[in-house]
């Protein structure tokens, strides 16, 4: 596919950000162990960026497997493991396997199985894992007297990146507004769609969350408007905004996987840098280094939203923060901040029992509070009160 | 013991799916992408829908998710806190468990440690 060219072509375009990008990710490769062969001339921040991903990965991982990967990478295959067990031992197997290091266990439903019937257990390893000696171990520790047999196969992760991708299909969101996957036709071309190709980051238009601020955006735009999408995945919620009317949208997000999809999103809709501008803003929660990472450049509240210098205080006529509740907990000043007073800010993200934190943690500043909810999703939306105390 | 509308309506099950993911932290690559992308599971859904699900537990504390993936592609999960050679590791402060079991000790741990793990496990 085309899409690496693409990526590149884009950087170009955004020359100013990925200067910006490194600067802040250079920082907190000093605090923190990540590998220090990060760094990128622009040509190989794709890789570097895989890489800066996969270290935080494996970092969450090694408390929970025995064998501590660190020279896999993310574009790496993985292993497949077929192993052959009785029905009566296999869930159990399965949960040893998973102590042992293995990634992930799948087994596949019969109906007519009896207890004593071979099953297959489908176990994923990463590439540089030992396979025989955790089986073994898992096998020992659920007193198994032997080894079963196994067939290891090689997967490559395009291929689960390949059929996640034809589970997408177009997504009618309200009347006249589709989502549709950059592979397939538009059902209807008159109406209002949003050309998409989520690669790896949220928003494909069909979770709930999304379509909630969706709605919210579609009734909030009426022309001419600054548009924040704070967690922007993969742009979904700032270029509609654009195409509902806006003048101008900006996106953050902590993911550089997500400002990569963004980019690669705001082409195929035909929006330039100068209508979408994104920005990869540092992220406040890696544990445990907060507090470390609180010292690094970060003077008070309002310049954590500094991107290079340009201020984001009260520069928005809508925000909209489609993240989750810890840092819409976290991050509710520099959120609001960000809006003009009397300007519209919407959070979702969230499931019903979450709302009651939501709505105490953002009644300080919003004032006109309503809910929105399809299924257990909800989206709460409100305007900036004209007059907050100690903002 | 199942009702019978609940036998009715029930849909087939394609298959059981474990794996571990961190509170919070749940992203559409490994282990998540493959485990439940060779089903044709919906990656987003899940992921969004554990990461909001496990926001009151310390971020990144690996979760046990077992997922139960129907033949229609979607998808139910349960999500277990850690397991328990998970705390005990935590609580002896090591990172693996003893290389041979049986053999060598990888750490000791009080009778004090297992209480607490009891209490917070429930």
């Amino acid at each position: 596919m085309s899409l690496c060219s693409l990526r590149r072509h884009f950087f170009k375009h955004l020359s100013y950000t990925s200067t910006f990008f490194t600067h802040r990710i250079h920082h907190i490769n000093s605090n923190i162990c990540l590998p220090s062969r990060f760094s990128p001339p622009s040509s190989a921040i794709t890789e570097a960026r895989a890489q800066w991903r996969h270290s935080s990965i494996t970092a969450m991982f090694s408390t929970s497997s025995s064998a501590t990967p660190t020279t896999c990478s993310f574009a790496s295959p993985y292993l497949s493991v077929h192993i052959r067990c009785r029905k009566d031992v296999a869930d159990v197997l399965s949960e040893a396997l998973l102590c042992f290091g293995a990634s992930s266990t799948s087994m596949d439903e019969e109906d007519s199985y009896e207890p004593d019937d071979e099953v297959y257990i489908t176990s994923i390893f990463s590439d540089c894992q030992d396979v025989d000696e955790c089986i073994s171990h898992a096998a020992d520790s659920i007193g198994l007297k032997e080894m079963p047999t196994y067939e290891v196969m090689m997967g490559n992760q395009s291929d689960w990146i390949k059929k996640t991708q034809e589970s997408f299909h177009p997504v009618e969101v309200t009347e006249g507004l589709w989502i549709v996957p950059e592979w397939r036709t538009p059902p209807d071309p008159q109406a209002t769609n949003i050309i998409l190709n989520p690669g790896l980051a949220f928003g494909t238009g069909e979770h709930p969350t999304t379509k909630l601020c969706l709605l919210l955006l579609h009734g909030l735009i009426k022309g001419g408007e600054l548009f924040l999408d704070y967690g922007t995945g993969s742009g979904i919620l700032a270029i509609a905004a654009l195409k509902f009317g806006a003048a101008l949208s900006v996106g953050f997000d902590v993911d550089p996987q997500a400002i990569t999809s963004a980019c690669q999103n705001a082409s195929l809709n035909n929006i330039g840098p100068e209508q979408m501008q994104l920005h990869l803003v540092p992220s406040k929660s890696i544990p445990p280094f907060t507090d470390e990472m609180k010292c690094v450049g970060v003077e008070g509240k309002n310049s954590y939203g500094d991107a290079g210098g340009i201020s984001e205080t009260e520069k928005y006529d809508v925000v909209i923060a489609n993240i989750l509740l810890n840092p819409l907990l976290d991050l509710a000043e520099h959120i609001v901040s960000c809006a003009k007073p009397g300007a519209a800010v919407g959070v979702s993200g969230i499931i019903s029992e979450q709302l009651p934190h939501i709505i105490e943690r953002y009644s300080p500043f919003l004032e006109g509070i309503s809910v929105s909810k399809i299924d257990d999703w909800a989206c709460v939306s409100g305007t900036k009160k004209r007059n907050i105390t100690g903002s | 013991m199942a009702s019978l509308k609940e036998i009715l309506t029930r849909r087939p099950v394609a298959a059981t799916i474990r794996l571990t993911v961190p509170a919070g932290g749940a992203r559409p690559a490994p282990p998540v992408g493959p485990a439940l992308g060779q089903y044709r599971l919906n990656l987003m859904a899940f992921c969004k829908d554990f990461n909001a699900r496990t926001q009151k537990y310390k971020p990144d504390t690996p979760m046990a998710v077992t997922i139960t993936a129907f033949k229609d592609n979607t998808f139910e999960f349960t999500v277990k806190s850690p397991s328990v050679t998970w705390y005990l590791k935590k609580a002896a402060g090591i990172e693996s468990g003893s290389s041979r079991p049986g053999h060598v000790v990888a750490s000791t741990l009080t009778l004090k440690h297992i209480y607490e793990i009891a209490k917070e496990d429930g």
